[in-house]
């Protein structure tokens, strides 16, 4: 046996098994006939198979243009796509917000949207941007750029089921009082008044102090956060918020709230062992297959606090499913042509209709393409003179994990006063923001005054 | 015969190779990272020490180090005292011993996010959970006889961030003491018959025949139990992760959650790598610490 052929074949073998595979990867699938556009999307609440039937119709009608769409969905898609995105290799467009938006933007990662915003909007009769609701741009705008597009509209709403509230003699309550009484009244006959999706409380838990933030201090509070104000979360308005919100925990949430995931704890509703329950507008498409036939869904905004100070119209609310283009990617234009498809007033109702969302742009979603549960979310977007929201969780996502939400949890749990509360959620932001070696994008702050509130 | 160096060198080409890229390469690149601040995306620039310093005045990462203790000394020092006790009880042949073997052993053959999410439903607060189910039946029980520790507790938020991480206790104890019991067990079996015919002899009882027969002579291998748990720990991962559904608190990280969240979450990378490059430093040292202090000179039989 010749020894040094069998050294040459092993160091072959070895090379081949260190370069083998990458090798192999770098030969796109059809390169050099057909432009593959790789879409990431986020399988969540609204799943992806509506996304992956206009994904099939777009290839249909662009068949003879060079480029077809694949796209792929998983609920882990921003553990997938972080080292991607870190090795310059991300997918050409990208529908998952729970990446880091702003660090992307700051880095210069994204492209932003002007061009493809400016162009008709696909079966509307204006410009793409100007097709969008009011207040749906501004999540990611940067130096007048926009550089992520909502595919749904967001609000944080209050559901119940009406058949339960009915056959109790329960009714919708219209102030905060009422509501706290409704609470006591659900208790008092066994059923725990709120379920909680506690594993994610620096999601829901926050998204509902926001609620409330805005009931006790109006626009004027929800500026102070979005404005970095020293002090934001320790403003008397901004304690009797968080006072409001323990006062919920520590009385009415279901019992082991806190350690529920949120498919457990949206179980507990459906099932009617809670009988409300806090969260957006994907609750509906998100429990369809494990709803009670007979559940009647609806929805409410959260009561005004007494003495307060926000509009109890305005509508807690902002864009999401939030679509962006990577600066890596190799077919942005392409990307940009399938998003302008998916979002528009051409296929909103099929959108609505197909997985429950309300489209992000102006009356895109007609009244009977949705459900009642939708209907009653619709109701008070139509109500709604205008939306608020707080930007914190994407512009610092560590003070999100390491600030926030340990201090919602101990304010849950009663282990801090508000006034507490206040105080580590205002040293922790100051030291992000202290911190941070990012740019904060400027705030432009809501004009109180034009929807009736006090500046 | 002598073996020539080609042949040898063809041997060991493709492992060294696989280990040099897989291993030898990002290790060198995770230290490098940790001297610098770069955020994945723009220019790295070299801060020195400064990660490292940071690292020992972050409150979030002294907390997870503390956690990790925690899950190491607490679940350690009950799993081998368990498997020790167990492996002796099989080595005396007690009735049933192979099916207790196949009993203890069988949580290694799932996969640690099995077992988390096993445990998961097993600690829920809904009416799934079977911990809560069972104090839930046990509480009447308590209370009659005056205990009334469980009157307001229950169901009991086991996997709440407060609780998680002595609530990952007993399952870290169920899932590894299988293993170091096959691990101990093996080692008593190689333990020639003769010494304990002896010590029969001399009229020894079974806890002196443990203590001074079986313990000296499998305590290499207790060592390397010891360091097995440790880097186990250390490294413990998979079951935070799951049970907190990815999203850890300060209440509830480990070493390993804090590092994936600088990279992954908040993308900070020399911070995460200088979290990696710790970690391993802290694996070594306890690792040749412990078999420093366990060293005495083999015994041969």
């Amino acid at each position: 046996m010749n020894l040094s052929r069998i050294t040459c074949a092993f160091s072959a073998l070895a090379l081949l098994s260190i370069t083998g595979c990458d090798a192999i990867r770098a030969i796109p699938s059809g390169e050099d006939s057909v432009r593959v556009v790789e879409v990431a999307i986020f399988e969540g609440g609204y799943g992806i198979e509506w996304h992956r039937s206009m994904a099939e119709q777009f290839n249909r009608e662009h068949a003879d243009e060079g480029f077809r769409i694949e796209l792929w969905g998983d609920p882990r898609t921003a553990d997938i796509l972080k080292p991607r995105l870190l090795r310059g290799d991300p997918p050409d467009l990208i529908l998952d917000e729970r990446l880091p938006v702003w660090l992307l933007i700051a880095a210069g990662k994204l492209v932003p949207f002007t061009d493809a915003l400016a162009r008709p909007a696909h079966g509307g009769d204006s410009s793409w941007g100007d097709a969008f609701a009011t207040g749906m741009l501004d999540m990611f705008r940067s130096d007048g750029q926009v550089y992520a597009i909502p595919a749904a509209y967001g609000a944080w709403l209050c559901w119940y089921d009406a058949r339960q509230f009915r056959e109790h003699g329960w009714e919708v309550p219209e102030t905060w009082d009422a509501f706290l009484e409704l609470c006591d009244t659900i208790q008092a006959e066994g059923i725990a008044p709120i379920a909680l999706q506690g594993k994610y409380i620096n999601f829901y838990g926050w998204n509902t102090y926001v609620s409330l933030l805005h009931s006790a201090g109006g626009l004027a509070a929800i500026n102070r956060v979005n404005a970095l104000e020293p002090g934001a979360f320790s403003h008397p308005d901004a304690v009797r918020a968080a006072a409001f919100m323990q006062e919920l925990a520590t009385k009415y949430f279901q019992r082991g709230a806190l350690a529920m995931t949120h498919t457990e704890s949206q179980l507990q509703f459906v099932n009617n062992h809670a009988a409300m329950i806090f969260c957006g507008i994907w609750l509906e498409n998100e429990m369809k297959a494990s709803m009670p036939p007979d559940i009647e869904l609806r929805s409410f905004s959260l009561p005004p606090v007494a003495d307060a100070r926000g509009n109890s119209a305005m509508l807690h609310g902002q864009g999401m499913e939030f679509l962006f283009v990577p600066k890596d990617a190799r077919y942005p234009e392409e990307a940009f042509e399938f998003a302008r498809y998916l979002v528009s007033p051409q296929f909103a109702p099929d959108m609505a209709r197909s997985i429950g969302v309300i489209s992000p742009l102006a009356g895109g979603t007609p009244p009977e393409s949705v459900t009642p549960a939708l209907q009653s979310v619709l109701n008070a977007i139509d109500r709604a003179p205008g939306i608020y929201n707080v930007r914190l969780r994407t512009l610092f996502p560590e003070w999100t994990t390491q600030v926030m939400q340990g201090a919602i949890s101990a304010l849950f749990r009663g282990e801090i006063t508000p006034e507490e509360f206040g105080e580590r959620m205002d040293a922790g932001l100051a030291r992000s923001v202290e911190q941070t070696e990012r740019p904060i994008p400027p705030y432009t702050p809501y004009d109180a005054a034009a929807f009736g509130e006090l500046p | 015969m002598r073996t020539p160096r080609g042949f040898i060198l063809a041997f060991l080409a493709p492992a060294l190779a696989l280990f040099c890229v897989f291993v030898a390469w990002p290790s060198l690149r995770a230290l490098i990272y940790s001297l610098q601040r770069w955020d994945g995306l723009g220019t790295p620039e070299w801060i020195g020490l400064k990660n490292f310093q940071a690292l020992f005045e972050d409150d979030l990462f002294l907390d997870a180090l503390g956690h990790n203790l925690i899950l190491c000394l607490g679940a350690g020092s009950i799993t081998l005292v368990l498997s020790l006790l167990f492996a002796s009880l099989m080595h005396r042949r007690i009735r049933g011993a192979n099916l207790f073997r196949v009993v203890f052993f069988f949580p290694n053959v799932l996969s640690a996010v099995a077992i988390a999410l096993i445990w998961m439903f097993m600690y829920s607060t809904t009416e799934f959970g079977a911990i809560n189910a069972l104090l839930e039946w046990i509480r009447p029980g308590l209370q009659a006889i005056g205990i009334h520790a469980l009157d307001d507790a229950l169901p009991f938020p086991f996997t709440d961030s407060k609780y998680l991480i002595v609530a990952l206790l007993p399952m870290m104890i169920w899932t590894a003491t299988g293993f170091y019991m096959v691990l101990f067990l093996a080692a008593m079996q190689s333990i020639p018959e003769a010494y304990y015919e002896a010590a029969r002899l001399d009229g020894a009882s079974p806890i002196r025949q443990f203590w001074h027969v079986t313990f000296p002579m499998i305590r290499e291998v207790l060592t390397v139990g010891i360091v097995f748990f440790v880097i186990s720990s250390a490294k413990f991962f998979d079951a935070v992760w799951v049970m907190e559904n990815q999203n850890p608190t300060p209440e509830s990280h480990v070493m390993a959650t804090v590092l994936y969240q600088k990279i992954f979450t908040e993308y900070n990378m020399g911070y995460g790598a200088a979290v990696a490059v710790l970690l391993f430093a802290l694996v070594f040292v306890t690792t040749a610490v412990t078999l420093r202090l366990s060293r005495k000179e083999a015994l041969e039989f």
